[in-house]
């Protein structure tokens, strides 16, 4: 999968295809607006990255200028703007998600791992891990051929760790993911390890490896 | 205020004063001079009179002049009331106009104050320092705010950087516990930051007249879903909700800061309750009320304002109750604040 990441603050597209980079993704850069131009020109990406603000020119034209090649390449918009007015008018123009900066990185991966899986509809829409496979569309759960079933929190979960597999997940990552901004609101993230512990046992009880490992005390990792 | 004075009844009142005094004091004066002119008179024509008709014409004389002078002084009296009604409202127009001007004068609303021309010296150079204090106001409010803006919106991106440079230090295989925890706690602290980040702009942004989009709101509908929404909260602290919501309150307003308000009032509640507490939220067609228990009053006086949380032990953007003030001046609701037999008391009017 190749992603390209438009941004012109070199340290945060630094981290963001530190994080993404693995044996799945392949990650490029722009950091001005004609250098993105110029590479959505030429190459096909499975999602872009796109902020708002590059030296050069707005991400709002470039989102204007792929309707006009045809392109079709998921896009997440990042942006420092977090106005309305542009998340609207990015999601009118084509983008498929938003994501206003500061963001979690676990959280620009799941987003990414959900675009592309909405954008490849045909081959992706079911996810294949060992004895888990995950239907997509249907939103079922099945282990060694049984279904699980899961709530509708328990399924988000699942989705976001097998989204950031191998990665270590912060507990407020997690919070954010669940309640969006208003978990930050409060400093007690305890309802979270009631989520994470019925999901755990779900699978396990069907007969799913221990894949999810809890680190340094309040950590998450989907190891794989 | 009550010893408060017009300034139209000011000079008047002094003048009206002098003239009784002068006027009683008169009184004395015309008795003994008509008093001489008629004894002179009587003394002429050789008429002696006698002790007892003396008497009667001292008192005559003396009923006749205070009855004249009394008569003359209500004439002065509604004259100069009347002469210097006129006379002062011409005189203080102007004054009053610019003061008129004043009163309606709002800051948020950056609109430049244009006086009318007079030809009073006085007034003019009133006038014209008035409209030099109030550009100098409109200025620096703007710079304020467009300050607290870019600043906003400045800031968005190295936090951006730096939230994304410690996640990626978490992934760092050779962490210690000790290192893992205070990298969380790092994250914990910047997502502070951005949240104060986030209402300052939120603030920037009403002040700077934008959500202006309207529309119908079922009220109470959006109530119940933030209630559920933060249910995983007061679940989490045992805390026992008591809801008393009529159905289909509906107002007219912004659908996101109508959220912002309601989401900071219930926030705040939840935060501030110890675990098993009570909170009651009552809605009914002209009050929003949200209680939860505490143990003593908070500062009402300063509530509202930024940045005033009122205790450390639990620390919130210090911006939540200004925005809830701020969103409710927008509609013209009146956010309030008591405390009530154990309990704090967030109140808005519609």
């Amino acid at each position: 999968m190749k992603i390209l990441i438009v941004e012109d603050e070199k340290e945060l597209a630094d981290s963001i295809g530190a994080y993404l980079s693995d044996e799945n993704y392949l990650c490029e850069f722009a950091y001005t607006y004609n250098d993105a131009l110029e590479k959505i020109e030429l190459y096909q990406y499975d999602c872009i990255l796109l902020d708002i603000m590059l030296p050069g020119g707005n991400g709002i034209k470039i989102l204007e200028e792929m309707k006009s090649m045809k392109k079709d390449e998921g896009v997440i918009i990042i942006s420092a703007k977090n106005s309305l007015e542009d998340k609207v008018m990015g999601l009118q123009i084509g983008a498929d998600d938003y994501l206003s900066k500061p963001f979690h990185l676990s959280e620009l991966a799941a987003r990414v791992y959900s675009v592309i899986r909405r954008k490849n509809f045909d081959n992706l829409n079911i996810i294949e891990q060992n004895e888990l496979k995950i239907d997509l569309p249907a939103k079922t759960v099945l282990v060694n051929n049984q279904e699980v079933v899961l709530t509708k929190k328990e399924f988000d979960l699942l989705l976001y760790f097998i989204s950031n597999k191998n990665k270590v997940i912060s507990k407020s990552a997690l919070a954010q993911h669940i309640s969006g901004d208003i978990a930050d609101m409060f400093d007690n993230y305890d309802f979270i390890y009631a989520h994470i512990k019925n999901l755990k046992k779900k699978l396990s009880d069907a007969g799913y490896g221990n894949y999810l490992k809890t680190l340094y005390g309040t950590g998450y990792k989907w190891n794989i | 205020m009550e010893h408060m004075k017009h300034l139209m009844n000011l000079t008047i009142k002094k003048i009206i004063v002098y003239a009784g005094i002068v006027l009683v004091c008169s009184i004395p004066a015309y008795y003994l001079v008509i008093s001489l002119i008629w004894q002179f008179e009587m003394n002429e024509h050789n008429i002696v009179l006698t002790d007892e008709a003396a008497r009667h014409d001292r008192y005559v004389i003396i009923t006749a002049v205070t009855a004249l002078t009394s008569l003359f002084f209500i004439f002065l009296l509604g004259g100069s009331i009347l002469l210097n009604r006129s006379v002062s409202r011409r005189l203080w127009q102007p004054f009053y106009e610019s003061l008129a001007k004043i009163r309606n004068f709002d800051l948020t609303s950056r609109q430049q104050v244009i006086f009318d021309q007079t030809n009073i010296f006085e007034f003019a150079e009133l006038n014209v320092s008035l409209e030099k204090l109030i550009s100098g106001n409109i200025s620096a409010y703007n710079q304020q705010k467009e300050f607290t803006d870019n600043a906003s919106h400045e800031l968005q991106t190295p936090l951006a950087i730096v939230q994304s440079k410690l996640e990626l230090l978490l992934q760092n295989s050779s962490l210690t516990d000790a290192q893992y925890n205070s990298i969380e706690d790092a994250l914990h602290a910047l997502a502070r930051v951005s949240r104060i980040n986030k209402n300052l702009l939120i603030l920037a942004k009403i002040e700077n007249s934008q959500f202006i989009e309207k529309e119908r709101i079922d009220f109470s509908a959006l109530l119940h879903e933030t209630v559920t929404l933060f249910k995983n909260y007061s679940d989490n602290k045992k805390i026992e909700l008591q809801l008393n919501i009529i159905h289909g309150k509906m107002v007219e307003g912004n659908k996101i800061l109508i959220e912002i308000l309601i989401n900071n009032l219930i926030t705040n509640a939840i935060r501030h309750s110890s675990d098993h507490k009570k909170i009651i939220i009552k809605l009914t067609n002209d009050h929003l009320v949200i209680k939860n228990e505490g143990i003593s009053p908070l500062q009402a006086e300063q509530l509202f304002n930024r940045f005033a949380t009122a205790t450390s032990e639990n620390p919130g953007t210090g911006l939540g109750l200004a925005l809830v003030k701020q969103i409710s001046a927008r509609y013209n609701w009146k956010p309030g604040y008591h405390f009530d037999h154990g309990f704090h008391v967030f109140s808005i009017e519609f």
